[in-house]
């Protein structure tokens, strides 16, 4: 399925994800879950693990999903997508897009074998992370997700550990097409996502989507907030294609990791008095890391 | 058997979605708001709304109908203006301002070279109103009138219409073809002209009063003023008004090889141009420095440009005359001390520093004040007409407006009251009480969202080269490109009203912006949209805002 530049560059709007789910207002995980399924069109199956997405948009009577969705587990959403692909396959039907989707714990934590399989049996699925760096619909408690001095319900002094990085560890598995990819650009997310579904095999997309509530900050800051992340150098934009990291984006003007953190409550802490605590340092230390390796 | 589904199938065309637009406690609402341009623009050009026709449109012939609503003088203004607005484009904060003043002049242009008509609104009203004073400010009172099918007739006390701008504004900025084009134009609505008339000489102000509904007084400020020093009545000075008067109209003057100009306003510095284009050696004398000159800005660089001497604190004392002609002024050296009542550096003389500037013509363009001759209205110090917020004089029926009113100031003020005088006419003679309603709020570039624009280079206007100019008093800027015009329009933000970017469609995590069927434009569902906010944040020109539910 080669698509030229133009058809890619396409903006989406089909509202296959409708109004009336129960997200919170300025959920990014809402607004990435529409950006996803407008791009990938009505020839769509979503699997959907259990979290924030799965409750908030699939209630009885009236869900949001005018594709066919399949709720999974928690843990299993890629081995249910393994197996629809497995079963179109039989039947010899198809082509049709199959898009694994999870949160950052399902990704991590708990689905983090059933995924790992998928990508090393090579089935023709899309896996869609959407992180928002903890586990929200459980009361926001810590995922290996979580970054480096955020608060959470299980964490409440800041977290210790530094984040998981699983674009990177999904490229280790040789899987042909690993992207990140935030709200704040649609443009560019709905072209990783067409680029994506126009190739054969496991591919990986992990979405910076802000939480309101678990981030503490108030919900009109979710695209800014996806900004800064990208600006800072915390989050890295880039692709991997067959092992290669391609289409860097560059940050235009450097921002420091403070203006970042300030926005959200759950960095509160890392500010004495408006002053930076040395863990400021520290997640500014990783932010320069991150610029070095991808040469932001 | 009918084979029935495995467990419940629910039909998505019979969904009846949860209207989440209940949880709402903030509401996002489109407000209009006036951009900064048109705010700190004196005639109140919608200069947005033709730059949006420009650039989404590329349709100059639209554009000009927006512009020439307001404003019936666009070409002349584009080239006389100094272009506050361009000074308060919230642009400025990100790059550098939008060129209005180049835009207006091409759009203003476009319209002559294509005859572009103005629209009259109403026609037929039977009340009759005389407009005194073809200036700007008569002008866009008459136009304004003629627009809403007054009967309106001009009374010029000179042989040709414009006022200051034909008779003091010389071509090389304002050529006359142009300026006369406009007023053609502006006359075409059905305006009567009767020139070599001046109202309290050759007519009596009570026979307007008592043959018209009203009258509208926009003489300007005609009568130049001169210093008070021994020698002024010598044959070779002038004021700075009667010297560019003559000019105009044609005459050919002697002025020699040296010429002194005294003062530092707008009036000096056309003096000092025209006389350099006639041959002589110019200098400006002036008391104070270059910081403290009235002229505007981009006049003092262009005379400075023109090879003109600038002495600054110089003052002069006498003028040294031989046989009733100047041969030269008797200057001497100032110092500037704590500033006087109009806020500038007071200067004090220095002792010991008198000079002799030999001269073969002086001119002083230090002031001008208004002809009262016949016009007996109340004045304020002496000085401007005294009007009410209304711009009524103390006469009953009678409006004034203009440099009469302001005291020296811009072609764009003179139209801005000429409008205002218009409507406060209308509201006289139909009884109306002037709306006073609350105007939107102005848009600052702290309001917006600069994320989503580009940086661009701004468009640059290029003068002919000094040596050509000098030769001849033909205009110093050329004709702009109408590509490059289309491409600056690009740049204009759009500040306070929607330019289809689509951030907020894209941005709703509820999907609650949808496409209005009707016009294409962008609007909230309200059933589904939780006031989050997002919308708002995320529109670059503030047209979206978050209010209260109501």
């Amino acid at each position: 399925m080669e698509q030229s530049a133009e058809e890619l560059n396409k903006i989406e709007k089909k509202d296959l994800f409708t109004s009336g789910h129960r997200a919170c207002g300025g959920c990014g995980q809402a607004l990435a879950a529409r950006l996803v399924a407008d791009a990938s069109g009505e020839n769509t199956i979503a699997c959907v693990a259990t979290g924030c997405l799965e409750v908030f948009s699939s209630p009885y009577p009236d869900p949001s999903w005018r594709i066919p969705f399949l709720h999974s587990l928690f843990e299993n959403a890629a081995a249910v997508a393994s197996g629809v692909e497995a079963a179109y396959k039989a039947l010899n039907k198809g082509p049709v897009n199959i898009i694994a989707q999870g949160g950052d714990g399902s990704t991590a934590d708990i689905g983090f074998q059933c995924i790992s399989g998928m990508f090393e049996r090579g089935h023709n699925v899309l896996y869609v992370c959407y992180d928002n760096e903890a586990y929200m619909n459980t009361g926001v408690q810590r995922s290996s997700f979580t970054p480096l001095g955020a608060r959470t319900s299980t964490t409440p002094m800041g977290n210790k550990t530094r984040k998981k990085n699983m674009p990177l560890l999904a490229a280790d598995h040789g899987i042909p097409y690993v992207a990140t990819a935030t709200v704040d650009d649609f443009r560019d997310l709905q072209r990783k996502v067409k680029t994506a579904l126009s190739i054969e095999g496991p591919k990986y997309i992990h979405i910076l989507a802000p939480c309101p509530l678990g981030w503490g900050h108030h919900g009109e800051l979710s695209v800014q907030i996806c900004r800064l992340a990208k600006d800072t150098g915390i989050f890295p934009i880039y692709e991997i294609i067959h092992g290669k990291v391609s289409n860097v984006r560059k940050i235009p003007v450097k921002v420091p990791v403070e203006e970042y953190l300030k926005l959200q409550g759950r960095f509160k802490h890392l500010f004495k008095k408006g002053q930076p605590t040395p863990e400021v340092a520290e997640i500014q230390e990783i932010a320069n890391q991150n610029i070095e390796r991808f040469n932001l | 058997m009918e084979k029935l589904p495995l467990g419940l199938v629910i039909d998505l065309n019979k969904v009846v979605p949860y209207k989440t637009g209940s949880w709402r406690t903030l509401m996002p609402v489109n407000i209009m708001q006036i951009p900064p341009c048109t705010h700190a623009c004196p005639a109140g050009n919608d200069i947005r709304g033709f730059l949006r026709v420009l650039a989404e449109k590329e349709d100059y012939e639209q554009a000009w109908h927006v512009l020439a609503r307001n404003n019936p003088l666009p070409a002349t203004c584009g080239r006389v203006c100094p272009h506050p607005c361009e000074a308060g484009c919230n642009r400025r904060d990100f790059d550098s301002s939008v060129a209005i003043n180049c835009s207006e002049r091409r759009v203003g242009d476009y319209g002559l070279e294509h005859n572009l008509e103005h629209k009259k609104l109403v026609s037929g009203r039977k009340e009759k109103i005389a407009v005194v004073g073809s200036g700007p400010a008569g002008l866009s009172c008459a136009f304004h009138l003629a627009k809403r099918g007054f009967k309106v007739k001009i009374f010029e006390a000179n042989g040709e219409p414009g006022g200051w701008m034909r008779y003091g504004i010389p071509p090389y900025r304002l050529p006359n073809y142009i300026l006369k084009q406009e007023i053609d134009n502006i006359l075409r609505l059905g305006i009567d002209l009767e020139c070599n008339v001046k109202v309290g000489v050759n007519i009596p102000l009570d026979q307007l009063t008592r043959e018209y509904n009203a009258v509208f007084l926009g003489v300007g400020a005609q009568k130049g003023l001169g210093i008070d020093v021994p020698g002024k009545d010598a044959e070779n000075v002038y004021t700075g008004v009667d010297f560019l008067k003559q000019v105009n109209s044609g005459k050919w003057m002697e002025i020699g090889k040296d010429v002194v100009v005294i003062g530092g306003g707008n009036t000096a510095m056309d003096c000092a141009r025209v006389t350099k284009r006639l041959g002589a050696n110019v200098s400006v004398v002036y008391r104070r420095t270059r910081m403290e000159m009235p002229a505007i800005t981009a006049e003092i660089d262009e005379a400075m440009e023109e090879r003109i001497m600038f002495r600054y604190h110089t003052n002069p004392v006498k003028l040294v005359t031989d046989e009733g002609r100047v041969v030269g002024i008797l200057s001497v050296q100032m110092e500037l001390k704590e500033p006087d009542a109009s806020g500038r550096a007071r200067p004090v003389p220095i002792s010991g520093s008198e000079a002799f500037i030999p001269a073969d013509t002086v001119i002083m363009a230090t002031g001008q004040a208004v002809d009262y001759d016949g016009i007996d209205v109340q004045t304020v110090d002496n000085q401007w007409m005294y009007t009410n917020e209304h711009l009524m004089t103390s006469m009953e029926g009678v409006f004034a407006g203009g440099d009469a009113v302001a005291g020296l100031e811009t072609v764009s003020l003179a139209i801005g009251q000429g409008t205002r005088a218009a409507s406060a006419i209308e509201d006289y003679i139909e009884g109306h009480v002037e709306s006073s309603l609350a105007q939107p709020p102005v848009v600052y570039s702290r309001d917006l969202n600069t994320y989503y624009y580009n940086k661009q280079k701004k468009f640059n206007k290029e003068a002919v080269s000094i040596h050509t100019r000098l030769k001849n008093f033909r205009e110093i800027y050329p004709s702009f490109d109408l590509k490059d015009i289309i491409e600056e329009s690009k740049r204009c933000f759009s500040c306070g009203l929607c330019f289809h970017c689509g951030n907020c469609y894209m941005y709703c995590p509820d999907s609650a912006v949808k496409i209005s069927p009707s016009t294409g434009g962008y609007e909230f569902d309200l059933d589904f949209c939780k006031g989050c906010g997002l919308c708002a944040k995320e529109c670059p020109c503030h047209y979206i805002q978050l209010t209260l539910e109501k």
